[in-house]
């Protein structure tokens, strides 16, 4: 198949050939769609191209930098993204293994996390010798967000 | 229950702050078509779905909404760091600024302190969801004209990821109409209440 009828066909979904009048539809998005990789999903908010609906072309073209905060948001969106789709479409077997793949990659990712950069909740043991949950930055501060 | 994180979503780093910016960003904080709303349409709403499908999507995406409650929220904070008072005298954020100061207040840009009329709790499966189809459109329409209003690029960054989460969970309620009436009866899926007759 060429890429323009791959491209058209994966923003394009599924309505019953006959329905109840008086009700509301939005067609189903197709098993198994096109997926961006984590990185790029997180900019565009959404993992999946066949939703990428922005307005006016404005588009996030340069992803974030890599550090420990930002990979595990690439991981828990890409996470995010699946568990909404496997909401209504519990039966795709490609995603739910990738969402199990993610669920055991950002596991992961938390534990060296909080060993590294101090506690990410109140749940995940962390070896400190003093209680370091309170300390600044705080994540709505812009320090918190700042690269590297 | 909920589990706190110490961390946002999806990064949020304002270089300039911009007075101006933040009393019109505040809308999706406190306003109609905000993340308050959201968050509180749903996380209420799915307590009288009957089924597992809609229980699970408006618990999942109303947490995201809480997720994206802070995020505006770290905008407006960032918005309204360190500003001079010729800063807020000349901005549309001195009104904002002298009832709440650089606090976050759930109000909307026009003033309007947050109210739960902005909601819709109907305890009808279908008529909840298709409010929730409304409010996705709606907020989405809000981050459009928010991007019109707005030139600032590290502001722009967070409010188009947001716009587009929209735009998914729009769709996810959408396909979730159809798991419901599904179960329903396909002659009349307005013959009864599911969530009080079945």
């Amino acid at each position: 198949m060429d890429n323009k009828k791959k491209n058209i066909q994966m923003c394009q979904g599924r309505l019953p050939a006959m329905a109840p009048l008086a009700n509301p539809y939005v067609p189903f998005q197709l098993e198994d769609p096109p997926k961006y990789e984590g990185r790029k999903a997180l900019i565009r908010g959404t993992l999946f191209p066949g939703l990428d609906l922005p307005f006016m072309g404005m588009v996030n073209q340069k992803e974030k930098p890599i550090t420990p905060k930002t990979e595990l948001q690439v991981m828990a969106f890409a996470l995010q993204e699946l568990a909404l789709y496997l909401d209504t479409h519990p039966d795709d077997k490609e995603a739910l293994e990738l969402y199990r793949t993610y669920q055991r990659m950002l596991y992961k990712g938390k534990m060296e996390y909080s060993e590294k950069c101090g506690p990410l909740t109140h749940i995940i043991p962390v070896d400190d010798k003093t209680y370091t949950w309170l300390d600044d930055p705080w994540p709505w501060e812009y320090c918190a967000n700042k690269e590297g | 229950m909920f589990d706190y994180s110490k961390k946002l979503q999806y990064p949020v780093k304002i270089d300039k702050p911009n007075p101006r910016l933040a009393a019109i960003i505040i809308s999706q904080y406190g306003g109609p078509d905000g993340e308050l709303a959201a968050s509180l349409r749903y996380l209420s709403q799915r307590f009288s779905m009957p089924f597992d499908d809609q229980k699970g999507l408006l618990t999942d995406i109303g947490v995201e909404e809480l997720n994206h409650l802070e995020m505006v929220g770290a905008i407006v904070h960032q918005l309204t760091r360190k500003l001079t008072d010729k800063q807020i005298e000349d901005s549309a954020f001195a009104p904002y600024f002298v009832d709440h100061g650089a606090g976050v207040y759930p109000v909307a840009a026009a003033g309007n302190p947050f109210t739960a009329a902005y909601i819709g709790v109907k305890g009808d499966p279908i008529a909840d969801l298709t409010e929730d189809l409304a409010a996705e459109q709606k907020a989405r329409v809000t981050y459009d004209n928010i991007l019109r209003l707005s030139d600032d690029p590290d502001v722009n960054d967070v409010i188009k990821f947001l716009r587009q989460r929209e735009i998914v969970h729009f769709q996810r309620f959408g396909e979730s109409i159809q798991q419901l009436r599904e179960k329903l009866n396909q002659k009349n899926v307005y013959y009864m209440n599911p969530a009080i007759d079945m």
